[in-house]
């Protein structure tokens, strides 16, 4: 099988609207039945769908660059499906980062209902948004679904729409070099927390319980989402430089791969028992090895950036 | 200068730079993001918890992160010597290069005086450190920034 960026787009489009629609479900479920294992499957999906939320909406630009060689093809179409999904993908990190706020205080045995119901609120309405760009991007390539005119309306505020963005670094010099410094120290903030998190797994400071340095784990995560923000501005702003840039396609890999290694620290049954001088499953050490070494290469593949993939 | 621009270039330095191979000047690039992100990720871990963040864990037991922090550092600066010689003229005549290296200065003074805060009293008493703390966190995140402008202000050539 021959799988292109487009046609994976058109596979992975499906993931933050059906998945949306499941998580939803089964939150408000949950929170109706007060289960709480159901109410841990939804947060869980909800930030898995998070995370290919970033792959659906690289394949989706890899998608548009292919699609503006075709001349049949309104390229306007495509500019207002992009806006759409810049405001839909946004708003999907944010219910990712809530949800996964959720998690991180469910194992801390502190588990708060208005976390979950704002998830709730907010996933509502990431999914109404995230079905409006699935709809006007059907809209590109099927005639047949539109009744009467199709949509022309500008979506969104005028200064979230990819052109403004991608204006406002132009304009702006310092925009580019501010996001990277930005970048850079979130960079640092993350990993170094990862370092010190998985160092209790392999061993060290292991006069700690793993429950005591769990409470660290919200400083990466917060590094996480401010690097995604960034990340994402990035994408926007030279969408050329990584759409079908190998290194980038690498570094996203493996960074779904870390995300969920991330969500392993984070609600792993097994590592939380760990004790003050308690031995570590052999289980979480792997965890341990494997997860540094995978953002390990989610900054090797990123710094490669214009070595490997050509950027810049 | 002349023997600056002799080390600069040098047959090692000129393969490194002009080589076009990932284990070039890529590969130290890669060290010293690595480095940096060690060294000032760590500090900002044990920095939070000097602020009253996951107070459960003791001082005491943070001690040998400061190992990794300082193996870390010296990556970084090897590798930081290896890119300012192979493009030395350039970066000796940007004034953000000096900036950089005082908050890379400054950074160390408070990451020691942190360690020496952190070291268990006879009254087992846990304070202090704090400014220390945000000043390590503060200088770090400075220095970070100053690199990356590096690319952007004063004289450039391109190397990433």
């Amino acid at each position: 099988m021959n799988l292109n960026l487009p046609h994976l787009h058109l596979i992975l489009n499906h993931v933050p609207t059906v998945g949306t629609v499941i998580a939803l479900g089964l939150l408000a479920t949950a929170l109706m039945r007060k289960s709480d294992a159901l109410a841990r499957a939804a947060l869980e999906l909800f930030y898995g769908v998070a995370l290919l939320t970033l792959p659906a909406y690289v394949t989706g630009l890899a998608t548009a660059q292919v699609l503006k060689e075709v001349p049949e093809v309104s390229a306007e179409a495509i500019a207002r499906h992009h806006d759409a999904a810049v405001i839909a993908s946004f708003l999907m990190l944010f219910t990712g980062g809530l949800a996964w706020l959720a998690l991180w205080q469910t194992r801390q045995g502190g588990r708060k209902n208005a976390t979950m119901w704002s998830v709730l609120v907010l996933a509502a309405l990431t999914l109404a948004t995230m079905g409006g760009t699935a709809s006007i991007g059907g809209e590109i390539r099927h005639p047949e679904i539109i009744v009467g005119e199709a949509t022309t309306a500008e979506v969104g505020p005028a200064w979230l729409r990819a052109a403004s963005i991608q204006a406002a670094v132009t304009e702006n010099v310092w925009l580019w070099p501010g996001l990277e410094a930005v970048h850079f120290v979130g960079l640092a903030v993350l990993f170094g927390v990862i370092v010190v998190v998985n160092a209790r797994l392999l061993g060290w400071m292991s006069a700690v319980s793993y429950a005591a340095v769990h409470r660290l784990i919200p400083w990466a995560a917060l590094a996480l989402g401010v690097n995604a923000i960034s990340g994402m501005l990035f994408l926007i702003a030279t969408p050329e430089q990584y759409a079908d840039n190998i290194a980038f396609h690498a570094k996203l890999v493996l960074l779904l791969l870390a995300g969920a290694n991330l969500l392993y620290l984070t609600e792993s049954e097994e590592p939380f028992r760990v004790g003050p001088n308690q031995p570590v499953p052999a289980m979480a050490k792997m965890m341990a090895v494997s997860g540094i070494l995978m953002w390990i290469g989610v900054m090797y593949y990123g710094r490669m950036l214009p070595f490997i993939g050509g950027a810049f | 200068m002349d023997f600056i621009q002799l080390l600069e270039q040098s047959a090692p330095m000129v393969w490194m730079r002009e080589g076009g191979s990932l284990w070039g000047y890529p590969a130290i690039l890669f060290a010293h993001t690595l480095g940096l992100g060690t060294v000032a990720g760590v500090s900002t871990a044990i920095g939070v918890r000097i602020l009253g963040f996951a107070r459960r864990i003791p001082l005491s037991s943070l001690q040998p992160l400061f190992t990794l922090v300082w193996v870390a550092f010296a990556i970084t600066a090897v590798s930081g010597l290896i890119l300012l010689i192979a493009d030395a003229s350039t970066k000796l005549a940007s004034p953000v290069f000096y900036v950089k290296m005082l908050f890379v200065a400054l950074a160390v003074v408070c990451v020691t005086q942190l360690k020496r805060a952190m070291m268990p009293t006879p009254g087992g008493s846990e304070s202090g450190g704090r400014g220390w703390a945000l000043g390590a966190l503060f200088c770090w995140a400075a220095a970070i920034t100053g690199g990356r402008l590096m690319a952007y202000i004063g004289p450039i050539n391109g190397l990433g």
